[in-house]
């Protein structure tokens, strides 16, 4: 079930990947990142999901942690492998301490528990930005 | 169920030993009660929050929150088992019940209050898509949430669908069929033709009939005298709503009561038919995702009708709504077959008319045949050239189509009829497949509210997500609200569940004070009006008049109409409120969040009434204050503390009983002054009693009447009491809470208050009745303490003398303060029913103790 989304990507917008196995997650995260003036395409699986990062660079990936397969933490891992320079944020309703400063040690950015505000993630990405420019 | 039994089990054990636990261990019960309770609804609050569509969650978390809840529910229920020494089956019988529900929801097994096969419509909403499909879904929540007419009717849901087609074995056969059209045995036209055929000769089975009848014979006594006419309409799976389905399934009209069963037959074939077959499987549409059901609503006798874009699709209209109607029935215009006028619109209300086309040539109209079925005849003249709508049914519409699009968050094409009464009927209403153009460079919402001007911006906690741009209309009493304008924006002190009447006018409420968890909110939330509480600021701010544009997605109020917001929100690609996370958190939320048990002294508030788990901890929590009340006054040998004399001026004869923290205070002290009280109620009601200068000492002249009226109740009282000349009150406390009990003179005033950090937990109920003189007197200083409390925010009772006051869910510095007037009140009303001879009198000392009392709330406030 390769769900697989892409909107209008314009040249110099930031380009965000992000990965949950609940469409709901995507389905929202979506349209408010393109809003906000972001690129944004959107995976259910993470078999999928690598294959695309494996092709291309993104500028920002967010990922769930908890999936079937590939779980978020390897997947987290194969993105930093492939782009060191592509920040993650992962996103996940078992936040635990350990998850977190597993997170952390594998070149996480952020770690964001669900269920989280739209305010939220988009602070979190502004905040990345800022970083990534300098 | 083992856990209960355990439970059960360790309850008899304990009931039969004689020894009560000590006082302290029960209020530290009780304190967990109250902990847990506040604990629930916070969790509901956040789930419900979760609903206002400023969050991202999964079903994880659904999954999570419902078990947390039931958890506590459980461990609340086991709390109150101990503090009452009762077992409380019932209300274990209610929780499990619910769990249950909750449990089915979760796995995807729907709870249906019925899956019989056939529905009245008034039993019908947005929540029941499954069963009645999308179409009637729509016009169930227009009729019971939005609250606008539509005929009345029924539905054959999907079920009946399922049992007709089996009972044919019509569903293998078609399976059959396609088989043998994919194997080129038979061309796809005969295959329909096949099935449409059989469907029309089947027999359908008793139970769906028998469930007509019953619903006829409703109707007829409804409609009594009346001949029933039905419009029999599809409304399958899916049908307008992402794929439109538009004009592929049959509608008939004008059907009599015995010609249902036919025509229930042709629209259900109608499925089958070359081109509405071929669109589903051409779609990717499975055949077990083909399901049936039948709208039946009775005909409008329409003197005009038609249908209603809420945005014209129109490029140089963009902001503009679009009405064609004509004479007759609707579907002339629909189809384009007649003559129609046109009616432009502004989107903005009151929805002025920019231009209209009135055909003059309206010539013929289609209308009713009274055999049956519909007929085009010629339009009487006189209506041939005028047009088909007045300027009040083009604005009536033009408010209620804006409802529906509101409501759901897309443009909308509304079917609508007018009577020859000149009522109004909203036939259907689906999305419309065209969006507000949004310019590319302009898909930034920062860019494009940058020059609006901001009145506030973060204040308070958004209940439900959405835009709304209006005028503001402040209500400050309820009659207000006989005049709310349609359209605008109600802006309160308080939230308040009355404000539910004016929901289907408003396009958004603001309040100054309320939480997130009130009913109001789940109101709001039904009605998807854009609502913002507790902003503190809203009613100081904001004018009746105002034209505003709240964003209460961004938590943000704008001056004037920011135009680009609201097409933001109907250009987004999907609709929150349409998800199924949203919708399944909803069913949940159903089975927790509403209360019913709302009112503690009505039969109703028992443990077998709870349908909720809101309910349950309401009931739980109301259990709980009275049992700690009864204690600290019945059962004063429990009490493993020394009572101590409050020391003051004033001839209180006040004892404090202190189980946990309240006292600052030497264990073996026999007394204690103002300041070593550390009961935070307490302190603050003695605060506002001893140091206000409210207690009047001087000896209040008293004209004949009254003192007469006083010397024989003095008498009475004498006679019945053997205490009367030295008072003894009584204050239990803890930190955080107190029992006040105090009888001063002949009227007895009870304060129960509990005060924290957290407000949800803080509440202070008060209770005054008596007096020395005669009723008319004692009434109305009963009348003017309920206006004082009205004031400081408590929901007040009144009930001749007698004056009973709660508040609740303030932060600890507003409980305080309050705490500290109440003091001076009763300071101040110790003799006041002398004085109030007259009803005048009442206002006169209402703005005296407002102006007395205001230097003190200045220094409380300055203090906190």
């Amino acid at each position: 079930m390769a769900e697989h989304n892409i909107s209008v990507s314009g040249s110099q917008k930031t380009r965000i990947l992000i990965l949950d196995d609940e469409a709901i997650v995507c389905k929202r995260l979506s349209p408010a990142f393109q809003k906000a003036g972001y690129s944004v395409e959107t995976f259910n699986d993470s078999a999928s999901a690598k294959a695309r990062i494996d092709t291309d660079r993104f500028d920002i990936v967010i990922t769930d942690l908890k999936m079937e397969g590939l779980d978020g933490m390897k997947f987290l891992e194969h993105v930093k492998e492939t782009w060191p320079e592509t920040s993650v944020i992962v996103i996940t309703g078992f936040a635990t301490p350990d998850t977190a400063k597993e997170s952390f040690r594998k070149g996480a950015f952020d770690f964001v528990a669900k269920p989280f505000k739209l305010g939220e993630i988009l602070d979190t990405v502004k905040r990345l930005e800022a970083k990534i420019k300098g | 169920m083992k856990r209960l039994n355990g439970l059960f089990d360790f309850l008899g054990r304990w009931r039969s030993s004689r020894d009560m636990l000590p006082f302290l261990v029960l209020f530290r019960k009780f304190r967990s009660i109250l902990e847990r309770n506040n604990k629930i609804l916070e969790l509901m609050s956040d789930m419900g929050d979760k609903l206002g569509g400023e969050y991202v969650f999964d079903r994880q978390y659904i999954k999570d929150a419902c078990e947390m809840a039931s958890d506590n529910v459980f461990k609340l229920i086991s709390d109150l088992c101990i503090l009452t020494k009762s077992d409380n089956v019932e209300l274990f019988v209610a929780f499990e019940r619910i769990q249950h529900e909750l449990h089915e929801e979760l796995s995807g097994r729907r709870v249906v209050p019925t899956v019989s096969p056939v529905i009245s419509i008034d039993n019908v909403n947005g929540d029941f898509k499954e069963e009645v499909g999308n179409k009637f879904a729509v016009i169930g929540d227009i009729k019971s949430f939005l609250g606008l007419p539509t005929p009345d009717g029924f539905v054959f849901t999907t079920k009946a669908f399922f049992d007709f087609m089996e009972y044919g074995g019509h569903l293998k056969y078609a399976q059959k069929l396609l088989a043998s059209w994919r194997n080129e045995e038979l061309p796809f036209d005969a295959i329909c033709d096949e099935i449409v055929k059989r469907i029309l000769s089947s027999p359908i089975p008793k139970d769906i009939i028998a469930g007509m009848n019953s619903a006829l014979k409703a109707i007829s006594k409804k409609h009594k005298g009346e001949e029933l006419m039905f419009a029999v309409r599809s409304s399958a799976w899916g049908e307008d709503s992402g794929f439109s389905f538009a004009g592929q399934y049959e509608s008939v009209l004008n059907v009599s009561k015995d010609g249902i069963p036919d025509a229930y037959r042709k629209v259900v074939a109608s499925a089958y038919t070359h081109e509405a077959w071929h669109y589903r499987l051409h779609r990717g549409f499975r055949e077990h995702e083909m399901a049936m059901a039948v709208g039946c609503q009775l005909m409008v006798s329409a003197v005009a009708s038609g249908a209603m874009y809420t945005y014209a699709p129109l490029p140089l209209e963009k902001e503009a709504m679009v009405i064609s109607s004509a004479w007759g029935l609707g579907p002339a215009v629909v189809q384009g077959t007649a003559e129609s006028d046109m009616f432009i619109l502004d989107r903005m209300p009151p929805h002025k008319v920019l231009s209209e086309e009135v055909d003059l040539h309206k010539d013929k109209m289609l209308v009713s045949d009274s055999s049956g079925g519909t007929v085009w005849k010629d339009t009487p003249e006189r209506l041939r050239r005028r047009s088909s709508l007045s300027p009040y049914q083009i604005e009536y519409l033009a408010q209620s189509a804006m409802n529906i699009e509101r409501y759901y968050k897309r443009p909308q094409d509304v079917e609508w009829a007018f009577d020859d009464k000149g009522e109004l009927y909203i036939l259907q209403a689906r999305p419309l497949n065209i969006r507000p153009e949004i310019p590319q460079a302009r898909t930034d919402v920062g860019l494009a509210t940058r020059s609006a001007e901001i009145i506030f911006s973060g204040k308070g906690t958004v209940v439900q997500q959405g835009v709304a741009s209006g005028k503001v209309y402040i209500a400050l009493k309820d009659d207000d609200l006989n005049d709310f304008p349609y359209g605008s924006i109600l802006v309160t002190r308080h939230t308040s569940p009355k404000y539910g009447r004016v929901m289907p006018r408003a396009h958004g409420i603001i309040t100054d004070i309320g939480s997130p968890t009130g009913h109001m909110a789940t109101l709001a939330r039904e009605y998807r009006i854009p609502a913002i509480v507790g902003t503190d600021v809203a009613t100081g701010l904001l004018e009746t008049g105002d034209e505003i544009t709240m964003d209460a997605t961004r938590n943000t109020i704008y001056r004037g109409s920011v135009k680009e917001l609201t097409r933001f929100e109907l250009a987004e690609q999907e609709v929150f409120e349409e998800t199924y996370e949203y919708r399944l958190l909803k069913r949940l939320l159903r089975k927790i969040y509403p209360l019913h048990l709302v009112d503690s002294r009505t039969r109703d508030f028992r443990p077998e009434k709870c349908l909720t788990f809101h309910d349950i901890t309401r009931y739980v929590h109301e259990k709980a204050v009275e049992k700690l009340i009864d204690l600290s006054e019945n059962y004063q040998k429990y009490h493993d503390r020394v009572p101590k004399r409050f020391k003051s001026k004033l001839p209180l004869g006040l004892m404090v009983i202190d189980i946990d923290g309240g006292l600052d205070a030497p264990q073996e002290a026999k007394t204690v002054a103002l300041e070593n009280i550390a009961s935070m109620p307490l302190k603050a009601l003695l605060e506002g009693l001893v140091n206000s200068g409210m207690w009047g000492t001087e000896p209040v002249s008293m004209d004949i009447g009254s003192f007469m009226s006083s010397l024989t109740r003095t008498l009475v009282s004498t006679h019945s009491s053997q205490n009367s000349s030295t008072e003894r009150n009584l204050a239990v406390v803890s930190r955080e809470y107190m029992n006040l009990n105090l009888k001063l003179g002949y009227h007895y005033t009870v304060v129960n208050a509990f005060i924290d950090d957290e407000p949800n937990d803080n509440y202070v109920f008060f209770r005054f009745m008596g007096g020395v003189t005669d009723f008319g007197r004692r009434s109305r200083r009963a009348r003017f303490i309920a206006g004082i409390l009205e004031h400081l925010d408590f929901l007040v009772e009144l009930h001749g003398d007698l004056v009973a006051g709660r508040l609740k869910k303030m932060s600890k510095e507003r409980m305080c303060s309050r705490t500290m007037i109440i003091g001076a009140l009763i300071g101040y009303t110790r003799q006041l029913d002398v004085e109030m001879a007259t009803d005048s009198h009442i206002a006169h000392f209402h703005s005296d103790f407002l102006e007395k009392v205001k230097p003190m709330m200045e220094a409380f406030n300055g203090r906190a």
